[in-house]
């Protein structure tokens, strides 16, 4: 009865996590599918939008997720964080990037970190999917226009018009 | 048929200073529209002519993909010009274009000077020029399509549109048919109607625009007696009529309408109704012809839609009559 709770001791992701690992095909087994992953997160850290293959980059995210919550959990003076961002960032200086712009972007959040959008994948290619993983908060334009509440919108303002006519027509049907 | 009407335009180009002289002729519909736009290809070629030695201006490009610098030539490079080197999304999308961030241009009038350029979708976040310039498109899509609709034996005298009032809920074109005194529209007829203007739009016609002297607008809507009435009045301010062509149909608007007509998405002719001119005024009556259209790509449920057209069907009285 005195066992701690599980989740308690690991920070719960705002993604889904599928239950069991993606096995990326590496001939040098499970420490080269570490490898290709450790590769595909410092890449996210470093770019803030790549684009990559599905798979990996759906695996990616799951760590690079961990990654920045138990940054935001723990500070830069946690011994054991520090070293999971030194094993999980190749380049050196992301590790700063990664305590001191990052973690200072989240810290409110509510959201998941990162964002994943399928892209369109090219034609006449093998039947590999394909994905865009990107930071929130990045300072890219938007990859997609969500401007459906605009009411400067053309629908909008009709919509708006034919709304305000009809309570025109009830109020002067009360008033009758 | 074409070599009488090519002198007599070539005659008038020459003597567009001049007083020209209006001839009285009967022609049909249709080929009133022939003449009209065999006049503006001539007049659009000479106006080419024109421009002799060809200059260079430079053209700041600002937005999507990446800012850049674009050489253009002076007086005949159009916005759209510069959105084929951005590429196709740019050209299909693009409805305006806006000159150092405060001109609102023509996609297809030419540059004349160097300037900063951005280009306008229908789903930015300030999109009031833009609805505005689409509303007037469609009112002038719509008199093409009124002038197409009907059999030859029907007289169609398009008489004006107004300015674009989306909150009235539809774009307007007022047509004179006097051969048809008494016409109530069926609902058969209004979906014809429809179709025909679903035509012209999947024709994905560009809109050009150019403008002409006095002169040469009486001789191009010389048949057309509401039209002649309007033009010294659109002419008084510097004595230029502006022009658009949608395929080869000429209508007079002061503009800026979007690229193409591709950019038109739903539409409905949703109704027509008759006016009667007051008792002074020498129109006796019209037709209001009624319409609601959205831009391509504009996502809206057919519920939603179907509202919009319920209440296109209302006659939309103008505050500033026009009989």
């Amino acid at each position: 009865m005195n066992q701690a709770q599980v989740t308690k001791l690991v920070s719960k992701l705002r993604i889904n996590v599928a239950a069991e690992p993606r096995r990326l095909r590496s001939p040098k087994g499970p420490e080269g599918r570490l490898n290709k992953l450790r590769k595909t997160v410092t890449g996210l850290i470093k770019y803030e939008r790549i684009e990559l293959n599905y798979n990996r980059g759906d695996e990616a995210r799951q760590y690079a997720e961990r990654l920045i919550s138990e940054a935001i959990t723990h500070g830069d003076c946690h011994k054991p964080t520090m070293e999971i961002a030194d094993y999980w960032l190749l380049e050196k200086e992301l590790v700063h990037k990664l305590f001191k712009v990052l973690v200072p972007r989240y810290e409110n959040c509510n959201t998941a970190y990162t964002r994943m959008y399928k892209a369109p994948r090219p034609q006449y290619s093998r039947n590999t999917e394909k994905a865009v993983l990107e930071l929130r908060g990045n300072p890219y334009p938007p990859l997609v226009n969500k401007q459906h509440n605009n009411r400067h919108l053309i629908q909008n303002i009709l919509l708006d018009a034919a709304k305000y006519d009809y309570r025109q027509a009830k109020y002067a049907e009360m008033a009758d | 048929m074409k070599l009488p009407i090519s002198q007599l335009s070539q005659f008038i180009i020459r003597q567009s200073n001049k007083k020209a002289f209006l001839s009285i002729r009967c022609l049909s519909t249709q080929e009133a529209t022939e003449r009209r736009h065999h006049l503006f290809t001539l007049e659009k070629k000479r106006q080419l002519e024109l421009v002799g030695r060809i200059e260079k201006i430079e053209v700041k490009y600002k937005g999507l993909p990446q800012e850049c610098t674009l050489v253009m030539n002076k007086d005949i490079s159009t916005p759209y010009d510069c959105a084929k080197h951005l590429g196709e999304w740019h050209m299909e999308s693009s409805a305006l274009a806006l000159l150092d961030s405060s001109v609102h241009w023509d996609m297809h009038r030419p540059l004349s000077e160097s300037c900063t350029l951005e280009f306008q979708t229908f789903n930015i976040a300030e999109p009031q020029q833009v609805n505005k310039a689409f509303w007037r498109t469609c009112s002038l899509v719509l008199g093409a399509c009124a002038s197409v609709a009907f059999k030859d034996n029907v007289t169609v005298k398009l008489h004006s549109f107004p300015g674009p009032d989306i909150r009235s809920g539809s774009f307007i074109y007022d047509v004179d048919l006097p051969t048809l005194p008494d016409w109530q529209p069926t609902q058969q007829e209004l979906h014809t109607l429809s179709a025909e203007y679903v035509k012209l739009t999947r024709r994905n016609d560009l809109i050009e625009r150019l403008e002409v002297g006095e002169a040469l607008a009486l001789e191009m809507f010389s048949d057309n007696e509401h039209k002649t009435k309007q033009i010294p009045d659109i002419a008084k301010a510097n004595g230029k009529v502006t022009l658009y062509r949608v395929g080869n149909h000429v209508d007079i608007s002061k503009g800026p309408l979007i690229s193409s007509t591709g950019q038109i998405g739903k539409v409905t002719v949703s109704s027509v109704h008759k006016l009667l001119g007051s008792s002074e005024s020498d129109v006796k009556q019209l037709y209001r012809f009624q319409g609601v259209a959205l831009p391509t790509g504009a996502i809206l449920n057919h519920f939603a839609f179907s509202i919009l057209t319920d209440r296109a069907k209302k006659l939309v009285r103008l505050y500033k009559l026009l009989l």
